[in-house]
């Protein structure tokens, strides 16, 4: 054995000299089974929007509302979950309804993308606004508490085999994603759109749709995380999710998904998840403000990111050589 | 004169937005009250512009060159705390550190122009990063109080705090603010109109290829405008503290929306090379009038959110048809003319 | 003549690429005043010498002189100071500003305080614009300029740099016939005010029209240098291909048509942007159509319209008689049609995914589906198959595309469609920039298809490859097909004579 190769296990290696540098530090605090649940609700919430958002993140876009449009769904959920007094079938018309709304919402995107090809940052950077301001009409820019039905509190609490829901939640999504991306046609298609978009249509694939129908999933798993995290914090206001934008690009992109598209997986993105989970869970132990914490997920975007971007660089020199002076033939 | 230039038809429609703008909120606030169109309530729309209006003339360079700086807002607070510290912990003169905060912004414009035309990372992912990262490293350097609670650091000493009020002190004269908007705006559009540094913007946002082979340093055009963009907001920081009075970590929040949204209201395309310094000013009038007109009517303020975001969407959309419209129109001519 | 009336002289150049020779003691001057037009097939090395001179490349040996003097050049810099101007198909014009700005573009002159002196900037360009006759003016904005005005902007670009050689590559690819007679007339001015012009092109009309000499390059290899007298076309196309016309086996060819029922059956097909026009051919079974003709001359676009990529504004399509109703790449994979595009790297395949993904792209609807998962096996199985049958190295069905070699990806992109049951396989140079051994494979591919009933229609621009695979050659010439070869000897300069629009007997080639 002379070559090992190591970058094929750096990502679990990572995760648990991450956790082994926790338990270092904080022995007392970080190994116990309420810390562990903490990790994991953290981590599930992102897991859940980032099984989405790489969709987006492969076919070559970006989402910048995926924010206000968890605390858009999350209000959603909590005002139909209120107009139904409070009764079980509220949370399911309350649920349907707020994965409704993202998956319009990820049309709406998708379709605006497409249609106008205008850059998906603009679009999204502009209804990030549009969801802030529709939930902060729908509640009055007051915090809307929701504390029953039991059904709907258990989303976010209940936990089975000592595991809380959302962390099935998300295998089950994780689950979904990945089999769509690695076993089926359409995931196929996806990669093939996000690597080369011309020669994909000429290879017959309807790329229009294949990247609304990417928007349309990334709406609705971010609809399911507002969700998720309105009943674990059993309110909901027009923050609720702020700061998630860039939990979730961050973990996609430490996951190994490249934001120019065409490259990355589901478990990438769980892993990226999971330690953005670990990352601010330690912040959090290390008695680091939340506040503060934006300094360092920033940078990791900056180095992840810029990695990336370097190693395309080198690429794409080696590829294409003298391509400015190659004859474009009409 | 066959048909109207491109950039001047696009003025026609931002000044036009602007104008209906007002007449609409005209009819709606003063049929009941009259209380909208009226110098005192004009020169509070103007000076409620003039910050956005500022750190827009940077943010116009940046976007020229076919960027984006989403990071300004977290700026505004970043350079404001630093101001705080300063005012707090030293005995320097209001200029110095005033000075202090401009070199703050220079900074963070400077870092933001590294990673975004050295290390290629894309802007808007580049500036969303350093967005927290200012951020938090305002509340990083913010005031505590013994037990590690922040605390908003008043800096009211006169010799600053005038900076946010008006020329002459009375209630009703012309604010500081909308004088320096005047002059970043004149300076801003000169600049960017009769400088190389201005011609060279347009060349690198319209075609970077053409412009490197012009002897274009299209690396350090780029920096410069993230700096200049740090600059203006600096400078913009200044006016919102000396006006509030204090710093707080929270400064700026809804400052990486305004100016962008004011270049995209103004005309300054967001594909590069194309849009001005005057643009943009129509359209950070354009945003201020929305929210004082939505203020009085007594709207919910909320819906100004949902109204800023549509509007920039319907723009944006309609450039991208207009564009192409125009496009193929040149080409079209092209073929039929040839010969004139 | 005396030395000092030569401009640019280059001498000896050797330059080869990875051990393949693509200059051989190429010896080419230009002398001032001079339109002097440098002629030659694809590959000959025109643009490798033309790279040279710019400073893309570095020569292996040879030595160039500017006004007499040895001079390096080391990148396209250096060549502008020297007072050469290079005007590229991809204009490099600034949009947003005017035609003066765009002029002055980083030498604008200043007034005190750094300020642009527009004033002076525009005399600067109307002075330029009236000393050489363009219809142009200095404060006209770009934006609402076409293309044949945008290049003249560039044409005044260099000329404001006091540049004394232009060199034109396919100056008039992009262009519509009233844009290319304004260019003409320009040339001409320029000529008369003493600028030198180097000027490549594939049109001998225009070569012969306008230039004072003419270099014809051969396989790497100076063929001929024609004084303005001596430039006959059927000569130059005798040049062009060389001078061994019927020893070679590639040129000249007994052409046999073959197949069976009518396949393919197009009915005046027109462009929307009138790059073809009232199109009508039928492509039988089991027979290889070649398309010949120049670049530009809507071959490419043709054949995109047939497949369903570009709409056309009118005319029909039918497939073993059945009409194709709103056609799509979509509907032609389903209907049986393959296509390889002309533009390998930016239409072909996915770079960063292997090859099982790139073959598997086209033919998920025959690979076997557990329940909505497509079966890896199977998808794997396909890949295998595809890279014995056609033998794509490396033969890792897991390498990226990307990395391959040209000739290796080019199977990859037609090994899709050998999986599946094609009945018209369409292919715009399939051979463009792949290695002899690689061609030969092609060529044995598309034969071997033909063989089993498939209608083949190749588009290429390399006559020894089109009269290599071809039953019966079609040649098109700017939007209209011009020329039907069938049943008859053919040889390189009858297609390349109709395909230049001159009228010539065939014994004149011979």
């Amino acid at each position: 054995m002379k070559n090992i190769n190591w970058s094929k296990y750096s990502k679990p290696i990572i995760l648990v000299a991450f956790c082994v540098i926790l338990t270092i530090l904080r022995p007392t605090t970080f190994p116990t089974v309420s810390n562990i649940a903490n990790v994991l609700w953290s981590v599930s919430v992102i897991g859940i929007m980032v099984c989405g958002t790489i969709f987006v993140f492969l076919v070559g876009g970006i989402d910048l509302s995926i924010a206000t449009l968890c605390g858009f769904s999350a209000v959603v959920v909590v005002e139909v979950i209120h107009m139904f007094g409070d009764t079980t079938m509220g949370v399911f018309v309350g649920i349907l309804a707020a994965i409704g709304v993202g998956a319009l919402a990820g049309c709406v995107h998708g379709l605006i993308i497409t249609t106008f090809n205008i850059p998906a940052f603009l679009v999204t950077f502009a209804t990030q606004s549009v969801f802030l301001g529709l939930s902060m009409v729908i509640t009055n820019n007051k915090i809307v508490s929701c504390t029953a039905p039991a059904a709907f509190t258990a989303i976010g609490s209940m936990k089975i085999l000592g595991f809380p829901l959302p962390i099935y939640f998300m295998i089950v999504i994780a689950v979904l994603s990945w089999f769509v991306l690695r076993k089926t046609v359409f995931g196929r298609w996806i990669y093939a759109v996000g690597g080369n978009p011309a020669a994909s249509e000429i290879s017959g694939i309807n790329v229009k749709r294949a990247t609304i129908l990417c928007y349309v999933f990334s709406g609705m798993t971010t609809a399911i995380g507002g969700i998720v995290l309105a009943s674990m914090t059993r309110q909901a206001m027009a923050a609720t999710g702020s700061g998630y934008t860039n939990d979730v690009i961050t973990a996609g992109v430490i996951g190994g998904v490249s934001l120019l598209g065409g490259v990355g997986t589901v478990p990438g993105a769980i892993f990226g998840a999971v330690l953005m989970g670990l990352l601010n869970n330690g912040l959090n132990l290390l008695s680091v403000p939340s506040t503060h914490a934006g300094l360092v997920k920033g940078l990791v975007i900056i180095i992840a990111v810029g990695f990336d971007a370097m190693q395309h660089r080198d690429q794409s020199r080696k590829k294409s050589g003298f391509a400015f002076f190659k004859k474009k033939n009409a | 004169m066959k048909e109207m230039n491109q950039t001047t038809l696009r003025r026609l429609i931002s000044v036009g937005l602007l104008a209906i703008l007002i007449a609409l909120f005209t009819a709606m606030v003063g049929a009941g009250s009259g209380k909208f169109l009226n110098a005192e309530n004009l020169m509070a729309i103007v000076r409620d512009a003039s910050v956005p209006g500022i750190i827009g003339v940077g943010v116009t360079y940046v976007i020229i060159t076919s960027g984006i700086d989403l990071s300004t807002g977290s700026m505004i607070a970043l350079v404001g705390m630093v101001m705080a510290n300063v005012y707090a912990y030293t005995l320097l003169p209001i200029p110095v550190m005033i000075l202090t905060g401009i070199l703050a912004g220079l900074l963070c414009g400077f870092f933001n122009g590294f990673i975004v035309a050295k290390l290629e990372i894309p802007e808007f992912i580049g500036t969303l990063a350093t967005m927290s990262v200012f951020r938090a490293l305002a509340y990083i350097i913010a005031i505590k109080d013994a037990n590690g609670v922040i605390m908003s650091q008043p800096m009211n000493v006169s010799q600053y705090a005038f900076l946010g009020s008006t020329i002459g002190g009375s209630s009703k004269g012309i604010p500081y603010v909308c004088v320096a908007l005047v002059i970043f705006v004149v300076v801003g559009q000169i600049v960017l109109r009769y400088t190389r540094f201005g011609t060279n913007l347009y060349a690198v946002g319209a075609n970077k290829k053409a412009a490197t082979l012009s002897g274009i340093n299209v690396e350090r055009i780029r920096m410069m405008a993230f700096v200049i963009t740090g600059f203006c907001t600096a400078v913009g920081a200044v006016f919102t503290t000396a006006r509030l009075q204090s710093a707080t970590t929270a400064l700026g929040t809804d400052f990486e929306f305004s100016p962008i949204a004011a270049a995209v209201v103004g005309g300054v395309a967001l594909s590069g090379g194309s849009g001005d310094v005057v643009g943009t000013l129509i359209g950070a009038l354009f945003m201020a009038t929305l929210e004082n007109g939505v203020r009085k009517l007594d709207m919910n303020t909320a819906y100004q959110y949902v109204i800023k975001g549509v509007i920039i969407i319907c723009v944006v959309m309609f450039d991208a048809v207009y564009k192409k419209r125009m496009d193929r129109i040149a080409k079209e001519k092209g073929a039929k003319e040839g010969l004139e | 003549m005396a030395e000092n009336n030569v401009i640019l002289e280059a001498k000896g150049i050797y330059k080869s690429f990875s051990g393949v020779s693509v200059l051989q003691d190429v010896h080419f001057s230009v002398d001032r005043g001079e339109v002097h037009a440098l002629m030659g097939e694809n590959g000959a090395g025109k643009s490798t010498l033309i790279k040279i001179i710019t400073g893309v490349y570095s020569k292996d040996q040879g030595q160039i002189y500017w006004e007499g003097k040895p001079v390096e050049i080391n990148n396209y810099q250096d060549c502008q100071k020297l007072g050469v101007a290079c005007i590229y198909q991809e204009l490099s014009v600034i949009p947003p500003l005017t035609v003066a700005q765009n002029v002055f573009l980083g030498r604008e002159p200043r007034k005190a305080g750094k300020i642009i002196d527009y004033k002076k900037m525009n005399q600067m360009t109307q002075e330029l614009i009236d000393k050489y006759e363009f219809p142009l003016k200095p404060t006209t904005v770009v934006d609402n300029l076409g293309i044949g005005q945008r290049q003249l902007i560039e044409i005044l670009k260099g000329l404001s740099q006091n540049s004394k050689l232009l060199i034109m590559d396919e100056p008039t690819a992009s262009l519509s016939g009233k844009e290319a007679e304004m260019l003409f007339k320009i040339i001409n001015t320029l000529r008369k005010q003493g600028v030198s012009i180097i000027y490549i092109s594939h049109r001998l009309e225009e070569v012969y029209m306008l230039s004072d000499r003419l270099t014809i390059l051969r396989d790497g290899k100076n063929a001929a240098l024609l004084e303005k007298h001596e430039i006959i076309p059927a000569k130059v196309i005798e040049t062009m291909i060389g001078k061994v016309v019927d020893e070679s086996s590639g040129s000249k060819k007994m052409l046999q048509s073959k197949g069976g029922d009518v396949r393919l059956d197009v009915r005046g097909l027109t462009d929307k942007t009138d790059r073809f026009r009232n199109i009508s051919f039928q492509v039988h079974k089991g027979e290889i159509l070649g398309f010949g003709g120049l670049i530009g001359a809507g071959r490419t676009e043709l054949v995109r319209a047939i497949y369903g990529i570009d709409k056309p504004i009118s005319g029909e399509v039918y497939l073993d008689g059945e009409k194709m109703v709103n056609p799509s790449p979509k509907k032609s994979i389903d209907m049986g049609i393959g296509f390889v595009p002309e533009d390998r790297r930016n239409h072909g395949f996915i770079p960063l995914l292997s090859t099982t993904k790139n073959v598997a792209l086209t033919n998920y609807d025959i690979l076997k589906k557990n329940g909505l998962a497509v079966s890896d096996k199977d998808e794997l199985d396909m890949s295998k198959r595809a890279i014995q049958a056609i033998d794509i190295r490396p033969s890792d069905p897991d390498k990226q595309v990307g990395v391959m070699s040209g000739g290796n990806q080019q199977k990859v992109v037609l090994g899709k469609w050998l999986m599946r049951d094609l009945r018209l396989l369409i292919v715009d140079e399939p051979t463009a920039g792949i290695d002899v051994g690689a061609k030969d494979e092609i060529y044995s591919i598309l034969e071997d298809l033909a063989s089993k009933g498939v209608a083949v229609i190749v588009v290429t621009s390399d006559l020894q490859e089109l009269l290599r695979v071809s039953h019966r050659i079609l040649v098109m010439r700017k939007g209209d097909i011009v020329k039907e070869f069938k049943n008859e000897v053919v040889t390189q300069s009858m297609v390349l004579s109709a395909g230049q629009g001159v009228t010539e007997d065939k014994e004149a080639a011979e």
